[in-house]
């Protein structure tokens, strides 16, 4: 669920630059020969939906078609009560309120003589009755799926989503220097105090994930039941403003000495998503930069970006590298798993690619 | 499943609508999406796409086979191939990846969310006791909400300290909306960072989560005093409240809860505002989802039945002050039910 902060502000997010992005699209669906273009959203899935309107729903879900030409227009199956809000938390062009959007908006393409192809954003993946109701009430279409080209046009950010998402970790990092490691002794202090921070700092949504004991294992939980701290802690702080979403993680320890060994490592880690650029791959300039961590051992590593539904979207890893390549304008959260001198330590941060292809 | 001649069942989740399949495998999702296969025999097996969900799943979901696989789709639709000899049900049908539902032909897949939903709304003893630990929760919260509440502060800043308060509670998930103002406003919403102001109705309906069941409280308080004219409106959504509860009883239907609530809305001449133009339910379900069947309206016939969780709000606009809400959790019991939330049925004045 959203329960942060949902407002729009015309300075932080200006409708020149939705309609930027909504042209730039367009022209990609010229050169697809797709005469429509569809993107579902929910509140799992708002990512596709919030980069050309910036809305993002609290509950239940949407579609939005863009055309040709001209604002894009928004069908949700949120209630007509509600279009009001959706108003004033984004500048999207036309509302129309109806319980079951794909049958409006297959009456609408079947009705328009130019429309032959339409393009799906992720397809495989739309709800089934909302594709049954499209398809019935537009048969004669061809449905194709548009993942390609959303990805394609929507890649490399722009000032606003550099701002946006700037803001985002700004936030993050805030609530996570928070967290008093000698202090702290059990996982649900741990979280309500991250949280708190990033709420009242105006965060739209906030999941804070904890690995309490990384010495016994990395994986990260919620605060589903009480649970003491171990010696050398993680915290994962999800953030979202105004749609724009970081993922920080940092590693903490209750003892003096190996906490000064963790602030290394965290500056290790600015000082790698300070230099990201397009020039080389990914893994490789990672791997450079362990020369610069004395004892340290990448075990993996990840990384995500926004390129369809998904705030944010696994699109290399480690085991996966290939395929994938960064390129200057590209907004990355890169996850560093290490372990330096025997000792696991985790570490994510925002990246914003530069220089290179 | 055995009754119904079901071999399989495909439950699809997700953070907004997770209840089918947090029902065979009682995991929460966060983040991304999830396919659960959940065998005849017992054995189930949970398809996540996000990697960090699915190590948070291998903690917490003993007995259940979890598999990450960032491509859900694909991975699940090839799952599915060595079971086409098998009598495959979905649930809820709608929300299924269009390209597994499009193979409904092939796999013998039937729209099987009903018989899902049946066994959702009737509440095993288990079930009711975390949605009652849930209304402990519900009361707690709102009393963080109310302490939260003075003039000038945003309204965000309220929803920070219940989910702060909520978190280090370990209650791990929390549905909440609110409304602030007077009669320009007309519903609830996620916080706009709206300030308070002497004279502001502040409404809320909080639905904390405890190990997967979720339970709501609504109600409204005044900044300052209440004026006379909030003071008669609320008056009513209270009587009104008060006469849904007194209708709760097993072999009822959901419409008669709804009728009791609007019957007197209508009675008070504030009848128009009972109709989908200024409202949306009279209730809900509660369970582990936050907004579950039945909807209490008066166009739903389905049966009322012991161990059903239920909460009662006649929450709509009223002309005079804007939106007000008032609601009470509550189970069905042999006789009746039992009022699960305590935070008396009050326009509550916070002090300015």
């Amino acid at each position: 669920m959203r329960r942060g902060l949902m407002q729009w502000d015309e300075d932080e997010l200006p409708t020149a630059a939705l309609d930027a992005r909504t042209r730039r699209l367009q022209d990609a669906m010229h050169r697809g020969d797709l005469q429509a273009l569809l993107a579902y959203t929910n509140l799992v899935r708002p990512s596709a939906v919030s980069y050309l309107t910036g809305f993002t729903p609290y509950w239940s879900e949407g579609v939005l078609l863009l055309g040709c030409d001209g604002p894009p227009v928004f069908v949700t199956a949120l209630s007509k009560r509600v279009a009001g809000w959706i108003r004033s938390v984004s500048p999207v062009g036309e509302i129309v309120n109806a319980p079951r959007p794909g049958h409006v908006i297959g009456a609408r393409l079947a009705a328009d003589p130019s429309v032959r192809r339409v393009g799906v954003v992720e397809l495989d993946a739309l709800p089934a009755g909302l594709f049954d109701d499209l398809a019935a009430a537009a048969p004669n279409l061809e449905w194709v799926d548009a993942t390609p080209v959303f990805a394609h046009a929507r890649r490399g950010a722009d000032a606003v989503e550099r701002r946006l998402t700037a803001q985002a970790d700004a936030i993050a990092v805030a609530a996570l220097d928070q967290v008093d490691a000698a202090a702290v002794a059990e996982v649900g202090a741990l979280i309500g105090t991250v949280e708190a921070h990033a709420r009242l700092n105006r965060a739209e949504e906030a999941y804070i994930l904890v690995a309490p004991d990384l010495l016994s294992d990395r994986r990260m939980i919620r605060a589903s039941r009480p649970l003491s701290l171990g010696s050398r802690f993680a915290v994962c702080a999800s953030i979202a403003y105004k749609g724009h979403w970081v993922r920080r993680t940092r590693t903490f320890a209750k003892e003096a000495a190996a906490a000064r060994d963790l602030a290394a490592a965290d500056r290790w880690l600015e000082h790698l998503v300070g230099s990201v650029n397009g020039d080389a791959p990914l893994a490789r300039q990672i791997a450079a930069f362990l020369d610069g961590l004395a004892g340290a051992d990448l075990r993996g590593w990840t990384a995500e970006s926004c390129v369809g539904s998904y705030p944010l979207q696994v699109v290399a890893t480690s085991a996966a590298a290939d395929g994938w390549h960064q390129r200057s304008g590209d907004l990355l959260v890169l996850t560093i798993d290490l372990a330096i001198a025997g000792a696991p330590w985790l570490g994510a941060a925002p990246a914003h690619v530069g220089g290179g292809a | 499943m055995a009754d119904t001649g079901l071999n399989v069942l495909v439950l699809y989740g997700n953070a907004w609508q997770c209840d089918y399949l947090r029902y065979a495998t009682d995991f929460a999702i966060l983040e991304g999406q999830g396919l659960a296969l959940a065998r005849a025999d017992g054995r189930v097996t949970l398809y996540l796409d996000s990697g960090l969900d699915a190590d948070r799943a291998g903690l917490e979901c003993a007995g259940v086979e979890v598999v990450h696989a960032p491509n859900l789709v694909a991975v699940v639709d090839a799952a599915l191939d060595p079971l086409r000899n098998q009598r495959i049900g979905a649930a809820p049908y709608r929300l299924l990846p269009r390209r597994i539902a499009a193979r409904a032909q092939d796999l013998k897949l039937t729209d099987d969310t009903m018989f899902l939903d049946r066994l959702l709304m009737a509440k095993l003893a288990s079930e009711i006791d975390a949605v009652r630990r849930a209304a402990r929760l519900a009361d707690a919260g709102y009393a963080v909400f109310r302490a939260a509440a003075r003039p000038g502060r945003p309204d965000y800043e309220l929803i920070a300290e219940v989910e702060a308060f909520y978190r280090a509670n370990h209650v791990d998930d929390n549905f909440q909306i609110i409304g602030v103002g007077g009669p320009e406003v007309r519903g609830m919403a996620p916080p706009s960072g709206k300030r308070l102001k002497r004279g502001d109705l502040v409404t809320t309906e909080l639905t904390p989560c405890v190990d997967g069941y979720y339970c709501q409280i609504c109600r409204t308080l005044v900044v300052g005093p209440a004026d006379p004219e909030q003071l008669a409106a609320f008056a009513v959504f209270r009587e009104a409240l008060e006469a849904g509860v007194a209708a709760v009883r097993e072999g009822i239907t959901a419409a008669d809860i709804a009728r009791a609530q609007n019957d007197v809305f209508r009675r008070h001449g504030l009848g128009a505002y009972v109709t989908s133009e200024y409202t949306r339910v009279r209730g809900h379900g509660m369970g582990l989802f936050a907004d579950s069947r039945p909807h209490l309206l008066e166009e739903v016939t389905t049966p009322i039945e012991q161990g059903m969780t239920l909460i009662v709000h006649p929450n709509t606009y009223h002309p005079l002050v804007g939106y007000l809400v008032l609601g009470d959790a509550l189970v069905v019991t042999g006789d009746g039910c039992e009022v699960l939330t305590a935070t008396p049925r009050d326009l509550i004045s916070v002090p300015v």
